[in-house]
């Protein structure tokens, strides 16, 4: 049989495919040498080009071996450029992704698109925006999930062990809304000239919704936020690291309309965000709490009031816009970020 | 099947597990500690047991300094030079 006759030579194509063991348990597009060559034709690139070695068995992510997977994911060729740029942000060492992959936790790598690419590749950054029903946030982020398996060695239950997991492992990717949103964008923020397409990875837990439709003012809304925020992970974990805060337009107005930037919501949050030693003592309130190395700075924690804080420090709390404009809701979306483990990590976009 | 382009790296080496001692009488052995709460503990007790029992000709403590990456190449090269045995402990 031809090779190029879009898998339908093979009455059986997807079931080949699912025999093979290289999907994520839906079906798969057949990677047919024909439509390959069209996706790595739109990245500009040549096909043995290396990208990233992918952890935790350090595979060779040529564009080729890329471009089969975005192609098996579903990705239209002009999705490309960003699922080459997502897979190289995932492979940072700052990711981590030897841990995300492997751990009993359960992140999963959030994508987050800025810029320009966003219109082109029509990125849903609205309504739903964590939903089905855009082709390029279900198939951008489920092209880095078979990536992450096929060429990295991901396989569930074999090598990476989570517990639990989430839904976010079939796909993970978001815009932000730029244009409903009164402070620079988080690719901006994090240097980047605001007409580039960018995408930012965390591993990270599944979202999770804070409803607050009363609060009118910036401090009466973050107060709200941040007691959300202080359960995260468990509610005595202190020194968490980057974590995403997804605000709706509606409560980004809100803190704007106060006059409150980026800044200022991070560093209430953090001031906020503090307990005191005595609080978090192992077996008060719960078996978790400080780790032993942190209590033994202190000559009796059961009534120390020093404060520890929920993040490192306040630039850990990453903030965006998203989400349709009506609707008082936002989302926490905790990072696996452990001291020294995984960071936000970003990429440009090269257009070819 | 060759109608579908191959998804994975089939060029990527096969990990294998090193041989396994036949017994621990006169080695080295190397305790590394993931950094996991309470991996100490486990440790601890672990090494009274082979001093106790084993007839070890040694017993080195290493630490990674997170389980939530790998070993430091170093470690790894330094734990490798040097021992016959390594125990990795996760605990919790």
């Amino acid at each position: 049989m031809p090779a190029d006759r879009g898998g339908l030579a093979d009455p059986d194509a997807i079931e080949t495919l699912f025999a093979r063991g290289v999907t994520d348990g839906l079906p798969v597009v057949p990677p047919t040498r024909e439509r390959v060559r069209r996706a790595i034709e739109a990245t500009g690139r040549d096909g043995s080009e290396l990208i990233a070695l992918v952890p935790p068995n350090y595979g060779r992510a040529t564009v080729e071996k890329i471009a089969i997977n975005a192609v098996m994911a579903g990705c239209r060729a002009a999705y490309l450029p960003a699922v080459v740029a997502a897979v190289a942000a995932v492979c940072d060492d700052a990711f981590d992704l030897h841990g995300v992959s492997a751990t009993t936790n359960a992140p999963a790598p959030l994508l987050v698109l800025n810029g320009p690419v966003r219109g082109a590749l029509d990125v849903n950054c609205g309504a739903g925006v964590f939903g089905p029903g855009w082709r390029a946030n279900a198939t951008i982020g489920r092209a880095v999930r078979l990536v992450c398996v096929n060429v990295g060695g991901a396989v569930p239950g074999v090598v990476s062990m989570s517990t639990l997991a989430h839904p976010g492992r079939y796909t993970y990717c978001i815009g932000e809304h730029e244009e409903a949103s009164p402070w620079d964008s988080l690719a901006v923020e994090h240097g980047f000239a605001p007409g580039r397409s960018t995408v930012a990875a965390l591993a990270a837990d599944a979202p999770l919704g804070v409803y607050d439709h009363a609060s009118r003012t910036a401090p009466d809304l973050l107060a709200t936020i941040a007691a959300s925020l202080a359960v995260i992970v468990n509610h005595k974990m202190t020194h968490w690291g980057d974590t995403l805060l997804v605000l709706s337009p509606e409560h980004a107005a809100t803190i704007a309309g106060d006059g409150w930037g980026k800044p200022e919501i991070r560093r209430f949050l953090h001031e906020r965000l503090q307990r005191p030693v005595r609080e978090l003592v192992p077996g008060r309130d719960g078996g978790e709490g400080l780790p032993e190395h942190v209590l033994r700075k202190f000559a009796d924690p059961g009534r120390d009031a020093t404060p520890i804080p929920k993040f490192r420090a306040p630039e850990h709390l990453k903030i965006v816009v998203a989400g349709g404009r009506a609707g008082r809701f936002s989302a926490i979306v905790p990072g696996w970020s452990f001291a020294h483990g995984s960071s936000l990590v970003f990429r440009a976009i090269d257009a070819p | 099947m060759s109608d579908y382009l191959d998804p994975t790296d089939s060029v990527a080496v096969p990990r294998t597990t090193a041989r396994r001692a036949a017994s621990l009488e006169g080695k080295v052995v190397t305790l590394l500690d993931i950094s996991k709460a309470k991996g100490d503990h486990l440790l601890d007790r672990l090494e009274e047991l082979l001093r106790e029992r084993a007839g070890v000709r040694a017993i080195v403590r290493k630490r990674k300094p997170t389980f939530a990456r790998p070993a430091p190449e170093p470690l790894r090269q330094e734990i490798l030079a040097s021992t016959d045995v390594v125990v990795e402990a996760l605990a919790d």
